[in-house]
C-alpha cells in the first residue's frame, strides 16, 4: 500500500522531470540550499571519521610494524564504505529532514491543496524540484565526505603522530581505483534517490497538525537510513563481491 | 495611578512598560492597574500586544524598561523561587487550552494538585476534580481524552484546570477565539457565573467586544502597543476616541465581519 | 543549562517516569538499531575482506571487524540512530508542547519544565543506551561472522579467535561510556531544540530537523576525543 502509493509518487516525479515540467531555477535554488545546508554538517562527520580511522588504524599496524599501509587503507575504507554511508546519513539528516518538514508544513498549510487548485502540479512544482536536488547533492557531497575524511586521516596521521607525510601521500592509492570512485559516486547516488523519495513521499502526505509534520520529519529520517542501509549491503556486495 | 477604579485596591500594576521584539515595538510605555477582584478586560485588535501583556504578568515574559508588580513584588528582581510562589496564586486559561494529549481530562484537571498539594489523598482529589468539573459544566468528563473534545469543551477544561488550586487572580487569553458565536456565549455565561461565584480578580484579553462588554467591570484598549483607552465598562463604550470608536462599531454592528473575522482567526484544529 | 541542574539536584527524579521513558526509547529502538548494526557487521565483513584479500591476510577480518566494529561504528551507529529515532522524538513532542503553550501552562502552574520534561528524558535515555551499545555491538558481530562464514567461505574458528583478540573486556567498558555521553548529548540536543522551537507547523519541522543533524555532529565529535582519551 504504502509502497505501491510511494512507486506512484516517484513515476510521478519522473514524468513530471522528462515533460521538462520542472523549473531549472527551482531546481538550482534547491540545489544551492541542500549543498549550503549540509555541507558543514558532512565535513564535521567525515573529519573526526577520518581521524578516528586513522587512530585506530595506526593501532591495529603498528602490532605488525606496517604503518606505511596506513593511508591506502584509510583512503579504502573512507571512499569505498564510510564516506557514502555516512555523508547520506547526515544528508538524510538535514536535507531529507528538511524535505519532509517543508513539504509536511506545507501540506498541513493547505498549501499543496492550494497549488492543486490553482491548477498547478505539486508534484511537478513543489516535490519534484527538491527531488531532483537532493539526488544531484549526494554525490557531490560524497566526494567533499571523502576529501574531508582522508584530510581527517592525514591529520591524525601526519600531523599528530608524526608518520611521514610523503608516505602517506604515496600510499593512498595503492587500494583504491577509478572503479572506487566510480562505484561511491553510483552508491550516493542510488542512496539520494532513496532519501530523496522516502523524504517526499512522507512529507507531502504528512497529515495530523503539527504533530504530524515532527513526525513525518522523525520518520523520514529513521526509514531513509534504514533503506539506503540495506541498499548499502546489496551494493557492496554486487560492487565488490565479484572481484574475490 | 491611571486606575479608572479610583479608590479601589489594586494587586497587579504596569508601570511605563516597554517590550521589543527585535526591532518591533510591541508594549509601548503600558501603564494600568488592574483592581482587585474584579474582572477587566483588555481589548484590541489582533497583533496589539495583548497576549505579550498578559505573559508580562505571571513572568513568562519580562519588560524591557518600566516595572511589572504583582502582589507586591517586582517582577524583574523575582527569585526562582519567589516567581512560582507567585505563580502558583494564579490560574491561567490558554487559548487552546494548553492541556496536555497524554492525560485523560481529569489527570489534566488534577495536575497543579498532585505537583502542590501531594499531601492531598487520591480521594480528596478526584472529589475536588469532580467539583470544578461541574462548575464548567462538564460533570462527569475524568475519564474522557483530550482529543475527544470539542474546542468549547477545551477551554472549559482549561477553565476547571486553572482554578482548582483556588487562585487569587485567573487570567483568560481569548477565551472566545476559535469558537462558533454560540459555544462563545456559552463561555461568556461561564465567565459570569465563575465571577459570582468565586468573586476574585479576572484578566480577559480578547477581540470580541460583545462578550467582553458583557463580562467585565472595566475595559482597557491596546492599540499598536498603546493604551488608548481605560476606563469602566459603561464609561468606555461613550468613549469619545476614534480608533476605540471605530473598533466599537465595527464589532458591534457588523455582525457580518465580526463572523468573518472568528473564522480567519480560529486556529487549525487538526 | 544550569538553570536545569539546579532543577535536577533540588528534586528528585519522577522515577515513574524515567523508566516509562527507558522503557519507550528501549524498546522503540531496538528494531531500526538492530537492523543498522546487522548490515553494518555485514559490510565490515566485505569490506575487511576486500582489503586484506590483496595482502593475503583475508584471515585477519575477524581482527579487523571487531576493532573497527566494536570500538567505533557500533557506539556511533548506535547513538546515530537513537538521535534519529528517540532524540528527533523528544524534540518534536517539546516543540509540539511548547508551541500548544502546553510549556507556559506549566510555567503558569509553578511547575518547572525542566524538572518536568528533561529530567526523565535525559535519566531514561543514559539508562538505555549504554544497554542498546552492547547489544548493537553483538548484533554487528554476529552478522559479520555470519557473512564471513557463509558469503565469503572463511573459517569460523578463525575469525572467532581473531574477533576475541580485537575485543577486550575493556573495550566493552568504553562502550558502555561511549553510551552514557551520547546518551546525554542525545537528550540535552533533542530537548534544547524542542524548547526553542518556532511557532506553527514549519517550527516543529525545523526544530526536529536542526535536532538530528546537531546531535550526529555532536556525538562523531564526541567519539573522536573519547577514542583518542581511551586509545590515543
Amino acid at each position: 500500500m504504502t509502497l505501491g502509493r510511494m512507486g506512484l509518487l516517484a513515476w510521478n516525479i519522473a514524468r513530471v522531470t522528462f515533460n521538462g515540467n520542472v523549473s531549472l531555477p527551482g531546481f538550482l535554488e534547491h540545489l544551492y540550499k541542500v549543498i549550503i545546508r549540509c555541507l558543514l554538517p558532512v565535513m564535521a562527520v567525515l573529519l573526526p571519521f577520518g581521524m578516528v580511522m586513522s587512530l585506530q588504524g595506526l593501532d591495529i599496524f603498528a602490532l605488525y610494524g606496517t604503518q606505511r599501509m596506513l593511508s591506502s587503507f584509510v583512503a579504502a575504507a573512507i571512499i569505498r564504505e564510510l564516506s557514502p554511508v555516512m555523508a547520506c546519513v547526515l544528508v538524510a539528516a538535514q536535507g531529507g529532514a528538511s524535505i519532509a518538514a517543508e513539504l509536511g508544513a506545507m501540506r498541513i498549510k493547505e498549501e499543496i491543496d492550494a497549488t492543486e487548485v490553482m491548477a498547478v502540479d505539486s508534484v511537478a512544482h513543489h516535490v519534484a524540484p527538491r527531488f531532483l536536488a537532493l539526488v544531484v547533492a549526494c554525490p557531490l557531497l560524497d566526494m567533499l565526505g571523502c576529501v574531508s575524511g582522508i584530510a581527517g586521516g592525514y591529520l591524525t596521521a601526519v600531523l599528530m603522530n608524526g608518520e611521514p607525510s610523503g608516505t602517506f601521500v604515496a600510499e593512498m592509492w595503492v587500494m583504491t581505483t577509478w572503479y572506487d570512485l566510480l562505484a561511491t559516486v553510483l552508491k550516493s547516488l542510488v542512496f539520494g534517490g532513496i532519501i530523496g523519495l522516502v523524504s517526499s513521499y512522507l512529507g507531502y502526505n504528512a497529515r495530523g497538525g503539527a504533530a504530524g509534520v515532527g513526525r513525518a520529519v522523525n520518520d523520514s529520517v529513521v526509514y531513509s537510513v534504514l533503506a539506503f542501509i540495506t541498499a548499502n549491503y546489496l551494493l557492496t556486495s554486487a560492487i565488490y563481491g565479484g572481484i574475490t | 495611578m491611571d486606575s479608572p477604579a479610583g479608590t479601589a485596591q489594586s494587586i497587579i500594576e504596569l508601570d511605563g512598560v516597554r517590550k521589543c521584539f527585535g526591532r518591533q515595538v510591541v508594549l509601548d510605555d503600558v501603564t494600568i492597574a488592574f483592581p482587585q477582584n474584579a474582572t477587566t478586560a483588555i481589548i484590541g485588535p489582533s497583533g496589539a500586544g495583548k497576549s505579550v501583556l498578559l505573559k508580562h504578568l505571571v513572568g513568562l515574559l519580562y519588560a524591557d524598561e518600566g516595572r511589572v508588580s504583582v502582589f507586591g513584588t517586582d517582577m524583574a528582581s523575582a527569585s526562582t523561587r519567589q516567581l512560582y510562589g507567585i505563580r502558583r496564586r494564579f490560574g491561567m486559561l490558554f487559548q487552546d487550552g494548553a492541556l496536555f494529549d497524554s492525560l485523560t481530562v481529569g489527570e489534566n484537571v488534577a495536575f497543579p494538585l498532585e505537583h502542590h498539594m501531594p499531601q492531598l489523598s487520591e480521594e480528596e482529589r478526584w472529589v475536588k476534580v469532580a467539583e470544578k468539573l461541574g462548575w464548567v459544566g462538564l460533570p462527569g468528563f475524568e475519564k474522557r481524552s483530550i482529543s475527544s473534545l470539542s474546542g468549547g469543551q477545551r477551554k472549559r477544561v482549561g477553565l476547571a484546570r486553572a482554578i482548582i488550586m483556588e487562585p487569587e487572580v485567573v487570567l483568560f487569553d481569548e477565551p472566545n477565539s476559535g469558537l462558533d458565536p454560540l459555544t462563545s456565549d456559552s463561555i461568556d455565561q461561564l465567565i459570569l457565573d465563575m465571577k459570582d461565584r468565586l468573586g476574585i480578580t479576572f484578566i480577559i484579553i480578547s477581540h470580541d467586544i460583545i462578550g467582553t462588554i458583557k463580562v467585565a467591570d472595566y475595559i482597557g484598549m491596546l492599540y499598536e502597543g498603546r493604551l488608548v483607552e481605560y476606563a469602566p465598562t459603561k464609561n468606555f463604550i461613550q468613549s469619545h476616541i476614534p480608533v476605540v470608536r471605530s473598533f466599537l462599531r465595527r464589532n458591534i454592528f457588523g455582525p457580518r465581519d465580526s463572523l468573518n473575522q472568528r473564522k480567519q482567526q480560529a486556529p487549525e484544529q487538526s | 543549562m544550569a538553570d536545569f541542574v539546579r532543577a535536577s539536584w533540588n528534586r528528585p527524579p519522577p522515577t515513574g517516569q524515567v523508566m516509562a521513558e527507558a522503557y519507550r526509547i528501549g524498546v522503540k529502538s531496538l528494531p531500526v538499531l538492530l537492523i543498522i548494526a546487522v548490515f553494518v557487521g555485514t559490510n565490515l565483513s566485505l569490506q575487511g575482506y576486500n582489503a586484506f584479500k590483496p595482502l593475503g591476510g583475508q584471515y585477519m577480518v575477524g581482527l579487523f571487524v571487531s576493532m573497527a566494529g566494536v570500538r567505533e561504528m557500533a557506539p556511533v551507529i548506535a547513538a546515530a540512530m537513537i538521535a534519529a529515532k528517540a532524540g528527533t522524538e523528544m524534540a518534536t513532542q517539546i516543540a509540539v508542547m511548547r508551541i500548544r503553550e502546553q510549556i507556559d501552562a506549566l510555567e503558569v502552574m509553578a511547575v518547572d519544565p525542566l524538572w518536568f520534561l528533561v529530567t526523565p528524558r535525559l535519566l531514561g535515555i543514559a539508562l538505555v543506551l549504554p544497554a542498546l551499545t552492547i547489544i548493537s555491538i553483538f548484533a554487528t558481530l554476529l552478522s559479520a561472522y555470519l557473512v564471513a562464514v557463509w558469503q565469503l567461505g572463511l573459517n569460523g574458528a578463525q575469525f572467532l579467535s581473531f574477533a576475541r583478540e580485537g575485543l577486550a573486556p575493556m573495550d566493552l567498558l568504553y562502550c558502555v561510556i561511549k553510551g552514557l555521553c551520547f546518551g546525554i548529548v542525545i537528550a540535552v540536543v533533542g530537548c534544547f531544540f524542542g524548547f526553542k522551537a518556532g511557532r506553527g507547523p514549519e517550527g516543529v519541522g525545523r526544530a526536529t530537523n536542526g535536532a538530528v543533524v546537531t546531535m550526529s555532529v555532536v556525538v562523531v565529535f564526541l567519539n573522536y576525543f573519547l577514542s583518542e582519551l581511551f586509545y590515543g
